[in-house]
């Protein structure tokens, strides 16, 4: 299966210190990709360098087998992005997307664009100011979708929306990704939306990838071991990837769960969310 | 590159209703005799093009624009080219209101307003070829500060200059070099401080980060 994205020893230097990288990281064609991570972990940090909004002090950055510094504008006619508060100006209406984005695209596709507005019953005459957050976001997750691209790059997509809004927007990346060839990288604090539509999860924590597996295998592999103080003390310090001591017992977050609930058998092992997961190797212990 | 420009045009249209009332209330006083407001569409135009700068900052519209194709070879061209059209816009506003106000007044002199007219466009031009580099690269609040720590400088300067009697030598030299050098020189000198700034502002674009 082709990449879509493909990045190898990327390295983007703040100057109050903070690193992301050397980040490789392969993105197959087809996939939705989960990128998950606490605040500040170099989230935003990934998207922004790989959409040059941020300049990369090292590596090389590959989107559809073509070089992103030699070919940036043609992968961008591709490229449909939702980034995290970032949009066109509040002041325009919403029918202007239209006039604006389709002197942009190549592919800009209007009748597209005003289908979409029609179906998710957006007033195309309202100002962006004056729609409520989830439509907001909406339009902006049409705006990205209406030029046909093959790889959506969304930052932070689904925050502070309510349930039935976020179910909504999940429904709409399904319907993109059907097509074989389409592929998304999505950014989200909300891991239960990950754990329902991602292929791959890709777990960032203070600039480094520290797990980038497929979402079943996170799901399949991975368990939190719960045991009293006592019994912690016979676990192998090898079986711990990291715990978190609670007021009268232990979280263990463990892989290989079949082969651990056999070790261990007088203990609990509950299936892991990606939650539990970002909680336990961020905050928890070694 | 029109997509870009539009984007800014459009949120000209945003304010329209708020911009046609001052002019239509400033265009009045201007007919009435008041000849200083003949000057607003272009007090206009400089203040329009901040308007866009602010909107895109708050929106943090500059990081989108450059996830788009050509977003960050365009967006700095783009805002200059929106500032030529709305000066040239202005300019024919500020004629029309001359023309009028000279004919209620009864005292149309075609020859002044033309001098109104370039004034106009040189002021605009000028005022905002200053302006972008600083905008661009320290936002749009921090030059607000500069603008009005340099509108007052340069008129605290002139008015000490005036005031000790220099000024004399200033107009002969400036009435001298008109004479000299002529209309099409002052635009084309007006032009390439234009395209400096352009340059400028482009250079410090593309370096910088979102």
């Amino acid at each position: 299966m082709k990449n879509a994205i493909e990045i190898k020893d990327l390295v983007k230097r703040y100057d109050n210190k903070f690193e992301l990288g050397k980040i490789d990281l392969k993105i197959q064609s087809g996939t939705i990709v989960g990128l998950i991570g606490e605040n500040g972990a170099g989230k935003t940090t990934l998207i922004k360098s790989l959409l040059n909004i941020l300049h990369i002090d090292e590596g090389t950055i590959k989107v559809f087998d073509k070089d992103y510094k030699k070919e940036e504008a043609i992968i961008k006619e591709d490229i449909g992005v939702v980034l995290d508060n970032m949009f066109l100006p509040e002041i325009i209406y919403v029918k202007d997307i239209n006039s604006i984005m389709k002197d942009i695209y190549k592919n800009w596709d209007t009748d597209l664009f005003f289908q979409y507005l029609k179906d998710f019953q957006i007033d195309m005459n309202k100002q962006i100011k004056s729609l409520s957050k989830g439509m907001r976001k909406k339009v902006e997750i049409i705006t990205a979708l209406s030029h046909h691209p093959k790889l959506l790059i969304l930052d932070e997509a689904t925050s502070g929306l309510d349930p039935v809004v976020r179910n909504e927007i999940l429904d709409i990346f399904l319907n993109f990704i059907s097509d074989e060839e389409h592929t998304i990288l999505l950014s989200t604090h909300i891991t239960s939306d990950l754990e329902h539509i991602a292929d791959n999860i890709v777990f960032i924590d203070q600039g480094k990838i520290v797990l980038d597996d497929t979402r079943d295998n996170i799901m399949d592999n991975y368990g939190v071991l719960k045991c009293d103080i006592e019994y912690f003390k016979n676990i192998e310090k090898e079986d711990i990837i990291s715990y978190r001591k609670g007021k009268y017992n232990y979280d263990i977050l463990i892989k290989n769960v079949s082969k651990m609930s056999k070790k261990y058998k007088s203990c609990i092992i509950d299936k892991v969310t990606l939650e539990d997961m970002m909680v336990l190797m961020i905050k928890g212990e070694k | 590159m029109l997509g870009f420009i539009k984007k800014d045009l459009l949120m000209v249209k945003g304010n329209l209703k708020t911009l046609a009332i001052i002019f239509i209330v400033f265009s009045i006083m201007a007919m009435n005799g008041n000849g200083e407001f003949t000057f607003i569409p272009a007090f206009l135009s400089v203040m329009i093009m901040m308007t866009t700068f602010s909107y895109d900052e708050y929106n943090k519209t500059n990081a989108f624009v450059i996830a788009l194709p050509n977003g960050n070879k365009n967006v700095v061209k783009s805002k200059y080219l929106a500032t030529l059209l709305i000066a040239f816009v202005s300019i024919l506003l500020t004629f029309i209101i001359s023309i009028i106000a000279g004919y209620i007044q009864k005292n149309l002199d075609i020859e002044s307003i033309l001098s109104t007219l370039l004034g106009c466009f040189v002021g605009i031009v000028l005022i905002q070829s200053i302006l972008y580099p600083f905008i661009l690269k320290y936002g749009i609040e921090k030059s607000r500060i500069g603008i009005f720590v340099g509108i007052f400088g340069i008129s605290g300067i002139l008015s000490l200059l005036l005031k000790s009697g220099i000024h004399i030598e200033i107009s002969e030299s400036i009435i001298s070099f008109f004479n000299n050098y002529g209309i099409i020189i002052l635009v084309l000198v007006t032009m390439t401080i234009l395209y400096i700034s352009y340059k400028i502002s482009e250079s410090i674009y593309l370096k910088k980060e979102f």
